[in-house]
Order: structure tokens, then C-alpha cells, then sequence
């Protein structure tokens, strides 16, 4: 088979869907060398995915488009699963627990798997039109979806919270494995201050190609107005840790809610309301 | 945001305004009302939801301005009372910042060290010369944690060190950025205008036209004249469009001050007016030759917008009808022909080569077809916008203050060094209002090497 970007980045899926799987196995029978495994396939996709980019922004070259493989829900969902990855090894580099890889890559693996194999996302590489013909493209996409992927983190690390339970030693060997109550509260917490700053940004970016490209920063467009629901929501998540009785799991359930509000955003507004926004949909 | 029981805070209405309580219920209502105008269509008719949503909900629609939900009384009320809960609470915490901004950490007694949330404590005994390692530990300390200052307290040195103590700000710079962003909406909007314009290739005009949302026609004089000379378009192979372009000339009292093309992500500003690439549309242009049978004869010069035109020495109305750019190869026009008082009309097909001679009344005429071209016609979005850079400036604020609010912590260190009868007595205590996972563990670290150094001694 003629190896092209299509075919490195489907690949990529079956190498996150055995990384998914690994941490799984990992986080049940806690052997050390298992979860290493799972850092090292990690790698080993983000390293795959991270050629199938670079694969096809020169295949985009060749065709005489030439522009960064960020212009299209295929191409979206490649970067977002690109950045999740990327996301996840950071914090696993920095708390050195590899059961958060358990909850993390498979969201990476979904949104991957779901750019590869659907038939309603269209892999091949289109032109930019006029409208996409902007540096800001590239600054919008980034920052966009680096919010995108803390919050789905965040949202795992929500789940992750709500099973733990409060008790620091439960006798149950599976959330034992967790970091606790904490800890975890605590990494969400900043994930979702990371997300939110980069949400911020991307919303801010976006505001600025718009006024260039048409005039106007802010038009109610549906993506611009559920990417500010989305803002709200985890605007509520960062204000209820200081009101009594609000922290902890509420916090939890909030950025869970935050995650389908960001879906939303993401394909809802494209396949469901009509906009600026709509020629993500092809 | 932690509220401190002070007596000002007896005041119900202040109480309100400021909590964070309801910070939490606008950010919840302001995310759930704002669903309503993504998923109903926004800016149609009244007309068009009575059709679509039955009378019930037309009443609904109506009252509660749900047409234009963004900019309806209640939902403008929601985002005003959001701005004095902002206000409110801002003012409000202002002096209890202050007070923690200005709490000197030297100021503490031996107790208050030890109530620190990251605390330890040693008893050396002073096998050793005690001035030494004092002298060690200080070292480290200093070394390790950064600069800092100390004092004598409770017979004992303490040490302090503290890092990014302007953090306090942070929150404020976010808080403040929101109301500065709103202050340029509302400077935009009642100092600025937005229109349109649709110029013809080579032509000119002096004012920008506004469509109101009750469909009337306003025109918004520009101070000064744009003419676009040439517009292009350009496609992909696959039929995408790649380009629009215009070239525009800014004229000011008839002479060119400013040329530019002009694309879609690549506007023209003058005067604070800027002009944007949003459209086109292609527009047929004729000239045709009139000859009545007494040898007088006119030029009718006729396009999409000119699309009719009077010879009034003989009573005479010309309009075009339809223009098709290729008939057998060649372009024709659809003519009304009839006389001024519109009492009698004829249409009549002319194609380009062939003359036609028509009886009109007593007239006789020939008529042929001199040129026939399609022409394209730019659409241009025209904008005033003072308060852009008030947004832009929010913009800057607001990222700033979320960069210090995630990458900046008020991290404190204390060393007390005190006899304890024979004995060094050792405190290491710290504090931080971020992050608590990542200073502890710069604390055990910390904390670790004293130890060690002690052992030693």
C-alpha cells in the first residue's frame, strides 16, 4: 500500500486503541514494566501521528495548496487527538501516574478513530478559500484546540474523581490505583485554568480574524455563542471552589458538562446549526 | 472571593451584588438563555415565526424579543447586572486584597510559623559550633529558596522568602479586562456604524448603505469617495473559490489619497472607515443604438442597476429585461419598449449582430445591440469601530491576567532558627495559594536537604 498521511494517521488509531489498552491493563494488575509499555506506545503514536501531520502539510504542497493540515473537521480532529496525547504526557511526565493514561487516550483514540473511519468526514486535502486564507488560521486552530484537549482531559480527570470516592485507603484495589481525592481535584483544577486561558485565547483569536476577514469580532455566530456557553460553564467551574458546599463534586460534574458543551461547539454547531462555522463540516 | 465578616458587610444590597453566589447564577443563566438564539433563527420576520411556531410561541417570540435573543432587553439586563456583580465584588475585595498584598511575612511570632499549612521542625543538639550551622542552614535556605529578608522574633532568626506576591492582581486584571471589553462594545455601537456598498467596476460613490431590521434603506455618508476600478475573481480547479479581489481608490475632495487592493482577510482602513471583500456579483451592461426613421438616434446605456432609460424627445422608455451572455455564441437582451406614460409596452428580443427595425406607435426604429458585456460588482462591508482597540486592550488584559493567575503563586518560606534550652530548634514552614501539589513539592525538597545538613552535623 502507497503510504500517505491518511493511512500513518488511521494507523495511529490501532497504536492509541493498544496504548488505551495497556493503561487499562495496567492500572488492573499495576505491574510496573505494563506501564511503561503504555508510555512508550504512547510515544510511539504521538511520534506516527506527529509524521502523518507533517506527511500531509507537504502532501498539501505537492498539490499546489500548500497550508497547514488544520482546515477541516478531518484535519481538526487529527490535531485534536494530536494535542489530548500531547496533554496527557505532560501531566503523566509531571505526576508520574500512569492511570490517568487509562482515562485519557481513549478520548485521543475516539476523536482519531472517528476522523479515520467515518464516512461522514472527509479525508481528502481542499484548498483554503478565501475566508481561510489568514495567518490567524493556524494561531485560531492551535489555541482552540488546546482548550479543547485540557478540557477533555479535565473531563477524564472529572470521571476519574466521581469513582475515586473519598476515602483515601477504600480496600477496593482498582481505586486504590487512583491519585486521591486531592490530588486529583487539584490537577483538574489547573487543567481546567490551562484550558480555560487557551479557550480564552482561541476565542480572542478567533474575534480578531473575524474583524479582519469580515468586520465585525463578534457576530452571535453559533460556533462564537457556544464557545462562550462553554466559557461560562467553566467560568461556573473556576468560581464554585469558592463557594461552601460547591467544591470538590460539583467541580466534577461541571467538567463533564463543560466536555459535551466543548462536543457541542466542536460538531453539534456544524452538523446541526448552520453559520460562519459550517464549512468545518465537509 | 473569600468573604471576610467585616461590618460592611451588614448591607443586604452590597451582600447581593457581591457574592459569589451570584457570579455562579448569572454565568448558569447567561450559558442556558444563550442556547435559545443558536437553535431559534435569529433576525427573520415576525411574519416567519408566526408561520413556523404557531401563535402561542409567536406571543412568546415577540414579548420576550427572542428574534434578536443577544441584544433583547432581558438578556442585555443580565449582562449589565454581570457587570455590577463584577463591579461590586471587585470594589468590595479591593482593601482585603490590599491587606494581604500588604502583609509583611517577617511579621509573625514563633506560633504563627507553625500554624503554616507546610511545616517542619528539628532539635539539634549543639554538638557543633551553633553559629556554623545556622550559618549552613541559612545558606541553603537562601540558596534553594531565593532572596528574602529576616528579623529577630521570639529569641530565634526568622527567615522569609517570598515569590509572586502580585499574583493578587491577576484576578483583578480578568475581572476589570471583561468591563473594559464591554466598554468598547458600547463604544463601538453607538460611535461607529456598520453598512455596505456595491460597487460596479469603475465606480464611485460617497456613502455606505444600512439596511435596518425593519428592511429600511438608510444612507450613511462616508465624508469621502471610494471607487473600485477592478474586481477579480478566481476559482480552483475543483470550482472552490480561491480569491476575490478589489481594487479600490480612495478619493478625498476629487483627488487619490489611497489605493489598495483588497481581499477577503486583507481590509482597507481610511479614516477609521474600513472596508472588507464580502461579496460579488456579476452584472450585465449594454449599450444599444436607437434609429428612428427621422434619422434622429440615442445611445441607451443600460446595466442591472440603470436598467431603464427615457428618450423624451420622442416619449420613448427603454428597459432591459433579461440579458443571457451567449445565444448561439453571442449575447442577447430582452428590451421593453414602450412609451413614457406606460399606457402602451412591447418586449422584444435583440441579439448582438443582427439589427432590428420595430413599429412602435408611428414610430419606426431600428435598433442593434452596440455592446453587451457582463460586468462584475463588488460587495464591500464598510465599518466605523472606535471601541475595537477598548476590546482589543480587554483581550490583552484578560490573557494576561489568566497567565499570571496559572503560571504565578504567592509561595512563601519561613526558617526559624532558635535555641530550645541545649538545643537548635529548626522550623521550616511554608504557604502557598496555588498549586499546592507542585509546592509541596519544592517544600519536601527543601525540607529534605535540611534534614540531611543537620544529620551531618
Amino acid at each position: 500500500m502507497d503510504v500517505n498521511s491518511s493511512y500513518l494517521l488511521s494507523l495511529t488509531t490501532f497504536v492509541y486503541l493498544g496504548a488505551a489498552a495497556i493503561y487499562l491493563v495496567y492500572w488492573i494488575f499495576r505491574l510496573e514494566k505494563v506501564g511503561i509499555l503504555g508510555t512508550i506506545i504512547t510515544i510511539g503514536g504521538f511520534l506516527l501521528e506527529t509524521a502523518g501531520i507533517i506527511l500531509r502539510w507537504m502532501e498539501s504542497y505537492k498539490l499546489g495548496y500548500g497550508h497547514a493540515p488544520l482546515s477541516n473537521l478531518y484535519e481538526s480532529l487529527v490535531f485534536f487527538s494530536w494535542v489530548t496525547i500531547l496533554v496527557y504526557l505532560v501531566i503523566e511526565f509531571k505526576t508520574k501516574n500512569r492511570v490517568i493514561g487509562a482515562f485519557a487516550t481513549p478520548f485521543a483514540c475516539l476523536a482519531i478513530a472517528y476522523a479515520s473511519f467515518s464516512p461522514n468526514v472527509e479525508d481528502s486535502i481542499q484548498p483554503l478559500i478565501p475566508a481561510l486564507q489568514s495567518n490567524w488560521l493556524l494561531a485560531h486552530v492551535i489555541t482552540c484546540f488546546l482548550g479543547y484537549a485540557s478540557f477533555a482531559v479535565a473531563c477524564g480527570l472529572g470521571i476519574m474523581y466521581l469513582i475515586r470516592g473519598d476515602k483515601v485507603k477504600s480496600g477496593n484495589y482498582l481505586l486504590d490505583a487512583l491519585p486521591t481525592r486531592r490530588v486529583i481535584d487539584d490537577l483538574m483544577h489547573q487543567t481546567i485554568i490551562f484550558g480555560f486561558l487557551w479557550l480564552t485565547v482561541g476565542i480572542i483569536t478567533g474575534a480578531v480574524w473575524a474583524n479582519q476577514a469580515w468586520g465585525t469580532y463578534w457576530s452571535w455566530d453559533p460556533k462564537e455563542t457556544w464557545s462562550l456557553i462553554t466559557w461560562f460553564v467553566y467560568a461556573t467551574a473556576l468560581h464554585a471552589r469558592f463557594v461552601r458546599g460547591w467544591a470538590g463534586k460539583k467541580i466534577a460534574y461541571l467538567s463533564i458538562i463543560g466536555f459535551i458543551s466543548v462536543i457541542f461547539t466542536y460538531f453539534g454547531v456544524n452538523f446541526l446549526l448552520s453559520g460562519l462555522h459550517s464549512y468545518g463540516s465537509s | 472571593m473569600k468573604s471576610n465578616k467585616s461590618s460592611q458587610d451588614g448591607n443586604i444590597v452590597i451582600r447581593f451584588f457581591s457574592s459569589v453566589r451570584l457570579a455562579i447564577f448569572l454565568f448558569i443563566v447567561l450559558a442556558i438563555t444563550s442556547i435559545i438564539g443558536t437553535i431559534l433563527p435569529q433576525g427573520e420576520s415576525l411574519q416567519f415565526y408566526l408561520e413556523n411556531y404557531g401563535p402561542f410561541w409567536f406571543k412568546v417570540i415577540r414579548t420576550l424579543h427572542l428574534y434578536d435573543t443577544y441584544h433583547a432587553w432581558w438578556y442585555l439586563s443580565l449582562m449589565a447586572l454581570f457587570s455590577v456583580n463584577l463591579i461590586v465584588c471587585t470594589i468590595k475585595r479591593l482593601p482585603y486584597t490590599l491587606r494581604l498584598f500588604r502583609k509583611d511575612g517577617l511579621n509573625l511570632s514563633k506560633e504563627d510559623v507553625l500554624r503554616r499549612p507546610f511545616k517542619n521542625s528539628w532539635l539539634v543538639p549543639q554538638r557543633t559550633n551553633p553559629v556554623d550551622i545556622k550559618k549552613e542552614l541559612k545558606g541553603l535556605f537562601y540558596e534553594m529558596a531565593g532572596k528574602g529578608r529576616s528579623k529577630n522574633v521570639d529569641g530565634g532568626e526568622l527567615h522569609f522568602i517570598e515569590k509572586g506576591k502580585w499574583n493578587y492582581w491577576g484576578v483583578y486584571l480578568i475581572h476589570v479586562s471583561v468591563l473594559v471589553i464591554f466598554a468598547g462594545a458600547i463604544i463601538g455601537s453607538f460611535m461607529g456604524f456598520k453598512g455596505r456598498v456595491m460597487l460596479l467596476e469603475g465606480e464611485i460613490t460617497d456613502h455606505a448603505i444600512k439596511t435596518d431590521a425593519h428592511g429600511n434603506i438608510k444612507k450613511i455618508p462616508l465624508g469621502f469617495q471610494v471607487k473600485c476600478e477592478k474586481f477579480v475573481v478566481n476559482f480552483y480547479p475543483n470550482g472552490a473559490p480561491k480569491l476575490f479581489k478589489s481594487d479600490l481608490v480612495i478619493l478625498n475632495n476629487g483627488k487619490e489619497v489611497l489605493k489598495k487592493s483588497i481581499l477577503v482577510n486583507d481590509p482597507l482602513t481610511y479614516q477609521g472607515v474600513t472596508f472588507y471583500q464580502s461579496s460579488y456579483q456579476s452584472v450585465p451592461d449594454v449599450k444599444i443604438k436607437v434609429v428612428s426613421s427621422d434619422g434622429m438616434q440615442k445611445i441607451v446605456h443600460l446595466s442591472a442597476f440603470r436598467d431603464r432609460e427615457t428618450w423624451k424627445e420622442k416619449g420613448l422608455l427603454i428597459g432591459m429585461m433579461k440579458f443571457l451572455p451567449k445565444v448561439h455564441g453571442a449575447p442577447a437582451v430582452r428590451l421593453y419598449i414602450g412609451d413614457i406614460g406606460g399606457r402602451d409596452g412591447d418586449a422584444i428580443w435583440l441579439l448582438s449582430g443582427h439589427e432590428r427595425e420595430e413599429k412602435f406607435g408611428d414610430l419606426n426604429l431600428k435598433l442593434s445591440l452596440l455592446e453587451a458585456q457582463e460586468r462584475y460588482m463588488t460587495g464591500l462591508q464598510v465599518k466605523k469601530d472606535p471601541g475595537v482597540f477598548v476590546v482589543w486592550l480587554g483581550c490583552f488584559m484578560m490573557v494576561a491576567g489568566f497567565a499570571i493567575v496559572f503560571w504565578v503563586g504567592h509561595n512563601r518560606f519561613w526558617l526559624w532558627l532558635g535555641e530550645d534550652g541545649k538545643k537548635l530548634n529548626v522550623i521550616l514552614a511554608g504557604q502557598t495559594n496555588k498549586n499546592k501539589v507542585h509546592f509541596e513539592k519544592e517544600f519536601k525538597k527543601l525540607s529534605h536537604e535540611i534534614q540531611k545538613r543537620i544529620g551531618e552535623a
